[in-house]
């Protein structure tokens, strides 16, 4: 399984992955606070993206993806044209 | 699995995330829902169902417990603030870049 090795590389595909098929995409996040180790997956079961960090910078990237993907979710219109990438 | 309210998913996440600072990891995970509550059926008439698009189930766990919520566009906005602040929050544990800790400048003066 490939870990990403840039953060834009990994929101870039996640971002793409997702506008794919929402229905089937699921964003997993997991913290473990005594080996400092931060990660993050975006998967639809046939293809994996996954990224991870131990620097306390990418908390903040991860957490702004998490919550974009999110409003994405719960927005009417699935296919949003107006992607504001970063 | 426990089926919260945003509020409550908030509270007892705060609770996973301090439980979880010594040992265990705290896994969350994020998809859109549709609103289904039952399989769909192989064979017969599936029940007359409307598809919601507007909502997102967020599950969260240690391993041991599970806790869950919908999210819809109505309540989105401010359950976000409280959530992106949470998991700064609590995401503490990482390595600071090119960061020199205080405590070392103040040993090495007294």
């Amino acid at each position: 399984m490939p870990y990403y090795q840039t953060w834009e590389e990994f929101a870039r595909a996640a971002e793409k992955l997702y506008l794919t098929d929402p229905m089937k995409v699921r964003v997993v996040l997991k913290y473990r606070h005594c080996d400092g180790n931060l990660s993050i997956k975006v998967t639809d079961n046939a293809v994996c993206l996954q990224y991870k960090t131990d620097q306390a910078q990418d908390v903040k990237k991860i957490e702004k993806l998490h919550g974009k993907l999110m409003r994405l979710m719960v927005s009417k219109e699935t296919h949003s044209g107006a992607m504001e990438t970063d | 699995m426990v089926l919260l309210e945003n509020d409550s998913f908030l509270t007892e996440l705060t609770r996973l995330f301090q439980k979880c600072r010594t040992s265990g990891s705290v896994v969350i995970t994020l998809k859109k829902y549709d609103g289904r509550t039952k399989p769909v059926p192989r064979k017969g008439h599936a029940e007359s169902f409307e598809p919601a698009d507007n909502k997102c189930l967020l599950r969260a766990t240690d391993g041991k417990k599970k806790i869950s919520t919908v999210v819809s566009t109505k309540e989105v906005i401010k359950f976000q603030m409280a959530y992106s602040n949470l998991l700064r929050a609590h995401m503490d544990g990482l390595k600071k870049k090119d960061k020199k800790s205080k405590s070392k400048k103040t040993k090495a003066t007294q």
